[in-house]
Order: structure tokens, then C-alpha cells, then sequence
């Protein structure tokens, strides 16, 4: 079993399809996202592609502090992903709030919502950014090998 | 017994499909990356794919019917590999052949495309819907062209089984030039039997999310990207054995390098009008491909009669 574990967590790390999902950030981060999927930044030599459905993603890229309208959506999104899955949130405004925090309307932050994997902060967080909190999102995973992956969400938040 | 089950699942049956399909997946990746000037994906990324999807969870939508939902793939990868059996890789001879199979091996080359109806259809979500509908009208619109210039080279051998068609073709040497127009209007059907950009629209991500695919995941998404990887290289061996039937009778291990390079060939090809070309819309791929593609397909089958009244008494 030690092989086939082996193997298909190097499968993983070496494979990780992303969707990116606005949570209400103020575009710029998004733009920085789309940004880095260019030939300028070359995702694809980590195997990383841009996904459009939930079910064919394993990264959950979100920007933005979670308003309080998109709240279900984006819930239901991630339950829409199979396991396992990773969230990754995309500038400061998703990791904590950010200039928004303490609005009305926002959640401030992808952890008030959904278990994050790792936290991209900048504002916007640049695209070079952006590749080395992946490829160490990828690393933490290498370093977990040992046990049975799993996404942080399969132990209920 | 044994060598049946050799030639069926490891040789030139599922295995080697499943290997070379992936390389000819890589080849496509890196060229097509190559030619947007950046690095693209390591050698072993489809690979990575592959067993990543097959470890991942499926996810079945409760409004599907799972029975079908789960068997479009297995029967799509089936189909696939089972058509490499009756064409003639480096050798003159095919695994198995018979009068007809040329027939039969352009049927089950259709069946994928079906599959990937049925399977958007049964997983009942509307952009699957969308991607199906997309898909069978796609296949009218190439698979006349494409029945029609391939079977114009077997007018001119005077046969309709694969094997005798090489060995008529080896036996006279530069035939094959005849057949270019056929060749060109078969890889523009290729590219829509196997939905590569011009025609991508039934997966058309920008416009409806993933088509087809849109509610697959885990290991049935993961067979229908092996599908396409096998349906890509037996599509490839087909135009192959038609359209460039040369270098057969020179050695097995020479004659297998050659089939390879001629595979590839066509795989780079098909990489490269991939690169050039952006999506056409459904209604611009119907006008394209009846206007123009069926016509030259025709044109192939008058120049393969005259031909034939011609240089064959
Ligand atoms: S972190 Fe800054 S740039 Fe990014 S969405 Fe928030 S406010 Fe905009």
C-alpha cells in the first residue's frame, strides 16, 4: 500500500487543477489570478490548469472577504468539489478582511467560511506570489506523505 | 489463449494504446506550449493527470442516471482500443482483419463521440446538455467527409479491408500521392472527432463550462481523458495506414519506428492547427464543413474513379 500512497500523492502534487472563484473582491486580485494562468507566468510546468467546473478542480482559488450574498454560493461550490480538496485564499482581503473588515456586509475573510489551506496576502497579491504560495501549498503536502491525505474540509469545520 | 491476451491487453492492445496515447497527450501539450513561447508541462504531466483523477472521488449527480453514467466512459475507452485491432500498424497485416473492417473500424471510431452524447445527456445538468447536443451536431457535420475520404483510397485498391488496402498500396509504390486532398479533409475531420480547438465547441470552456465533461469527476473523468488520448492515436494510425501507407516490409523494429514517426506527425499537425486557430461557432463549423470539407472529400472520390479507370485494368 506504502507504494501506491507513494505514488498517487506525487500524482497530486504534481496535478492540481484550479477554479478560481470571485468571493467579492475588488477585481483586482482576480486580475492578478488570470494573470499568472499567462504564458508570461507558464503555470502549466507545475501542472497547474484553469478548471471552469468545481467537479474536475482540487484547488478552490478565492479572492476577496466573502460577502454575505455570496456566502451559500460559495459553500455550495466547495461541496460541488470532490475530495480531496484545497482552498487557497488570494490577497488580504480573503485572508482577513482586509480593508473591508468590519463591514456590514462582509464575513471578513475565507476562514470565517470554509477551512483554508493556505493564505496569499498582498493587496493585490502578485502573481509571483501567488506561484510560490501554491507550489508551497504543494510542499506541505510532500511533507504529510506519510499519512492519508485528506482535505482539511473532510474533518467537518 | 496466452498471445491472444498478450496482443489484447498488453501489446498492441490496451497498454501500449494507453502509453502512447498519453505521449502523444504530452506531444500535443509541450508543442502547442512551445509555440505560445513558454516552457509546458513535464513529461510525465498527463501521467500525474491521469492517476490523480482516477484516486479522486466521483461525485454522481443524484438527478443521473448512474448506471449509464458509469458506463459511457468504460464503453468509450472500449471502443477505442477495440479499433486498433483491425488496422495495420507496421505491419501489412492488422491483428485481425476481414473484408469490411474499414467499415467497422470507422463505426466504432464513432462510438466515443456518442458516449460523450449520452453521457452529457444522462448527467442532466444543462450545460451538459448544451455540450451534447453540441457534440452530435458536430458529428454530422464531419463524419460524411470523413466516411467519404476514406473510403476513396479503398475505391482505388479495390477492397474494404485495411490489410489488403496496405498491401495494395505497398505493392504500388506512390499511389498514396494521389490521395493528399483525402488526407487533408480526413485531419480536418479528425480535429473534430477528437473536439481540439476549431472544433471544440461541444467542451467549449469558455462559453459552457466544460460541456460534455461538465458533471464528470475523479476516475469516469479520467476514463474519457484516456478515451480521447486513445481515440487521438488510433485516429492517427488510421489516417496512417490509409493516407501514408509506406515503409511496411522493411523489419519489424524499423517498420514499428516508422509507424511511430507517422503518428506523430499527424499528432503534431493536429497540435499545431490547434495553435492557430480559435474556436468556430456551431453554426460557423456546419457552413465550413458542408461547404467546403464534403465538397473536396467528393473531389477525392471522382480523381480515385478516374484514376482507377485509368491505371487499374
Ligand atoms: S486584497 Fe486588495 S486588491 Fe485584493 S481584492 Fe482585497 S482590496 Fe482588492
Amino acid at each position: 500500500m506504502g507504494l501506491v500512497r507513494k505514488i498517487v500523492t506525487w500524482a497530486r502534487i504534481k496535478s492540481p487543477w484550479i477554479i478560481h472563484f470571485n468571493t467579492g473582491a475588488c477585481n483586482a486580485c482576480d486580475i492578478e489570478i488570470v494573470a499568472a494562468l499567462t504564458p508570461r507566468y507558464d503555470l502549466e510546468r507545475f501542472g497547474i490548469q484553469l478548471k471552469g467546473t468545481p467537479r474536475h478542480a482540487d484547488v478552490l482559488v478565492c479572492s476577496g472577504p466573502v460577502t454575505k450574498q455570496i456566502t451559500p454560493r460559495l459553500k455550495r461550490i466547495y461541496e460541488q468539489m470532490p475530495e480531496p480538496k484545497f482552498v487557497v485564499a488570494v490577497g488580504t482581503c480573503s485572508c482577513s478582511g482586509g480593508v473591508f473588515q468590519g463591514c456590514y456586509n462582509v464575513e471578513s475573510g475565507i476562514d470565517e467560511v470554509l477551512p483554508v489551506s493556505a493564505y496569499i496576502p498582498g493587496c493585490p497579491a502578485s502573481p509571483k506570489a501567488i506561484i510560490d504560495g501554491v507550489t508551497k501549498l504543494l510542499m506541505s503536502l510532500e511533507d504529510k506523505e506519510g499519512s492519508r491525505i485528506q482535505g482539511p474540509g473532510s474533518g467537518k469545520k | 489463449m496466452i498471445a491472444a491476451f498478450f496482443n489484447l491487453l498488453i501489446f498492441p492492445g490496451f497498454l501500449f494504446l494507453a502509453i502512447f496515447g498519453l505521449a502523444a497527450e504530452y506531444i500535443d501539450r509541450i508543442i502547442y506550449a512551445r509555440l505560445q513561447n513558454r516552457m509546458g508541462p513535464p513529461w510525465f504531466q498527463p501521467l500525474a493527470d491521469l492517476i490523480k483523477l482516477i484516486a479522486k472521488e466521483d461525485v454522481i449527480p443524484c438527478e443521473a442516471n448512474p448506471r449509464m453514467f458509469k458506463m459511457m466512459p468504460i464503453l468509450a475507452l472500449t471502443a477505442a482500443v477495440t479499433a486498433s485491432f483491425y488496422i495495420p500498424l507496421w505491419g501489412e497485416r492488422a491483428l485481425f482483419s476481414f473484408n469490411g473492417d474499414l467499415v467497422v473500424v470507422l463505426y466504432l471510431l464513432t462510438i466515443p463521440t456518442l458516449t460523450f452524447f449520452l453521457g452529457g445527456w444522462y448527467s442532466t445538468s444543462l450545460f451538459s446538455k448544451i455540450g451534447a447536443m453540441r457534440a452530435i451536431t458536430q458529428l454530422f457535420a464531419y463524419e460524411v467527409p470523413l466516411f467519404i475520404c476514406i473510403l476513396a483510397p479503398a475505391l482505388l485498391a479495390n477492397t474494404w479491408s485495411l490489410s489488403e488496402m496496405a498491401a495494395f498500396y505497398a505493392a504500388h509504390p506512390f499511389y498514396w500521392t494521389f490521395n493528399l486532398i483525402g488526407f487533408g479533409v480526413a485531419l480536418i475531420a479528425m480535429l473534430g472527432k477528437l473536439e481540439k480547438v476549431p472544433f471544440d465547441i461541444p467542451e467549449a470552456e469558455t462559453e459552457i463550462v466544460a460541456g460534455t465533461f461538465t458533471e464528470y469527476s475523479g476516475k469516469l473523468l479520467g476514463f474519457f481523458k484516456l478515451a480521447i488520448d486513445v481515440e487521438a492515436v488510433v485516429g492517427a494510425s488510421l489516417l496512417a495506414a490509409v493516407f501514408l501507407p509506406f515503409g511496411y516490409g522493411i523489419g519489424s523494429y524499423l517498420g514499428f519506428v516508422i509507424y511511430v514517426a507517422k503518428v506523430l506527425f499527424i499528432i503534431c499537425l493536429l497540435a499545431l492547427s490547434r495553435t492557430i486557430f480559435a474556436r468556430l461557432r456551431i453554426d460557423q463549423m456546419m457552413e465550413f464543413c458542408w461547404k467546403y470539407v464534403a465538397p473536396l472529400a467528393f473531389v477525392q472520390l471522382v480523381i480515385d474513379l478516374a484514376l482507377k479507370g485509368v491505371l487499374i485494368r
